[in-house]
């Protein structure tokens, strides 16, 4: 655990990745403050998942610090992860399991104690609204109650930070308007970082948004006070 | 260690709700039940040595049938990435894995344990030679899943995967054939690699340490680097 400002639940200080003579993300700084929802917008290709997939601990930096609640991801990686949940853009699901298998084996993983294993897996489905899947096998779910199930097995074990890589790519009006609610009313009791390209989504579904493009972060803004968020975006881009 | 318990049992879990397992251990069993009556009956003689030496060819070319998915299947479904993001150690992932396969070839293996109950039965066996065959089949199969792991890590494709663990295992066990092309002491280190140099021996009752080490430095090889394969990114 490194010392720092309370503040902020995640921090990115200096922080690059790179690929032989590819530049993915490019000497990035950023703090997202405790219990806020913070969205990383940009195009295909600007560096995003990198930077969310080092941020998980999945890819490790070639510069820079990055700090979660105070655990640097390289030096202290386990007690970093141990503070996020992670969805990634993919929602990659074990199919030949059941769902509240799934989430049971994601909550011992992830070090729930057993004897705590049923109430947090209860919890998480109640908040996903799972109850009547949870004996399915994930092969035979929808893409709604897929991606519901991997944001239960983010939360199953109640973590500090949220990270969401493009939480409602794929999902129909009805479900992506449930997934933003639900990442709104999470809120507060967690700090959310998450992606998108889509701009109206950034507007109904963040506190700040920091714009990313080739690597590079552009500009960061609260959502509040820019009321022509489009705007910026041409202007910044 | 928790975590490898939890792991292990999901890789159990996933071994067994493969249709590979079942096929594989089948086409193995009925394979060695058909040399062992045709050996028995040929010879009437109480021993399993030639059972042995059909489990050690057996194995290679089944085995990379059952190590193939471990990484690869994960690593093409993206699971692989739920795994290294949770707070566990890719040893223990690949530990779990090992372990896991490990389980399934020595229950498979476990099944010619029949044959060693009708020798008892109706014959008079060599008891020694039938225990460091099965310690020899034992070590094999440590092997041989180490390996297997370690080429499935390298790649997201299956068949690429099992290409790659029969090539590397056989050419493991032909290595002693390139000994007469080479100069001194390179002869030496390539006959010292040969699988089958180290096998028979244990196969025939005599258990010497150098053998044993060399399956179990092998295995541990190949363990440690599939372990710094998914580190490594």
């Amino acid at each position: 655990m490194i010392d720092g400002d309370e503040t902020y639940a995640i921090l990115a200080e200096g922080v690059s990745k790179r690929y032989r003579s590819f530049t993915a993300v490019d000497r990035l700084n950023l703090g997202v403050r405790r219990g806020e929802v913070f969205c990383l917008l940009g195009p295909n290709g600007s560096g995003k998942t990198t930077f969310i997939r080092m941020l998980a601990g999945y890819l490790s930096p070639s510069a820079g610090r990055l700090l979660i609640a105070g655990h640097d991801v390289v030096r202290d990686g386990l007690a970093a992860k141990r503070k996020i949940g992670y969805v990634p853009e993919s929602v990659p699901l074990y199919s030949h399991m059941r769902v509240g298998e799934f989430l049971r084996f994601m909550a011992r993983l992830r070090q729930v104690p057993v004897a705590a294993v049923e109430a947090a897996v209860r919890r998480a489905a109640e908040l996903l609204a799972l109850g009547d899947v949870l004996r399915k096998p994930i092969r035979a779910l929808s893409r709604g109650y897929r991606q519901r199930t991997a944001l239960a097995q983010a939360l199953v074990h109640d973590p500090e930070v949220l990270i969401l890589d493009e939480p409602t790519n794929g999902l129909d009006p009805r479900q992506i308007m449930e997934t933003r609610a639900l990442i709104r009313s999470l809120a507060g009791r967690h700090t959310i970082l998450m992606s998108s390209h889509i701009l109206s989504e950034v507007e109904k579904t963040a506190d700040r948004a920091g714009l990313l493009l080739d690597g590079k972060l552009l500009g960061v803004r609260s959502i509040a006070e820019t009321p022509d968020l489009e705007g910026w975006f041409l202007s910044v881009t | 260690m928790n975590n490898l318990a939890v792991l292990f049992r999901k890789e159990l879990h996933a071994t067994f709700s493969s249709p590979i397992a079942y096929t594989v251990a089948a086409v193995f069993l009925l394979v060695l039940g058909y040399t062992f009556s045709l050996t028995l009956f040929a010879t009437k003689i109480a021993n399993l040595n030639y059972i042995f030496h059909q489990i050690y060819v057996l194995s290679i070319l089944l085995v990379p049938v059952l190590t193939m998915r471990a990484f690869a299947e994960e690593r093409r479904t993206d699971t692989l990435e739920l795994l290294l993001t949770a707070p566990v150690r890719e040893i223990s992932i690949v530990l779990a894995k090992f372990f896991a396969t490990l389980t399934l070839v020595l229950g498979m293996f476990a099944g010619s344990l029949a044959y060693v109950v009708v020798l008892g039965v109706y014959g008079d066996p060599d008891w020694g030679p039938l225990y460091s065959g099965y310690l020899a089949v034992a070590l094999h199969a440590g092997l041989l899943v180490s390996i297997g792991l370690l080429m499935s890590s390298l790649t997201e494709n299956q068949v690429v995967a099992a290409a790659l663990s029969l090539g590397a295992l056989l050419m493991l066990w032909f290595a002693d054939s390139a000994a007469y092309l080479l100069p001194r002491p390179f002869d030496l280190f390539v006959i010292n690699l040969s699988l089958i140099g180290h096998f028979k021996p244990t196969v025939g009752g005599s258990v010497f340490l150098s053998d044993v080490g060399y399956f179990v430095s092998i295995s541990m090889l190949a363990l440690f680097l599939t372990t710094r394969k998914l580190a490594e990114r």
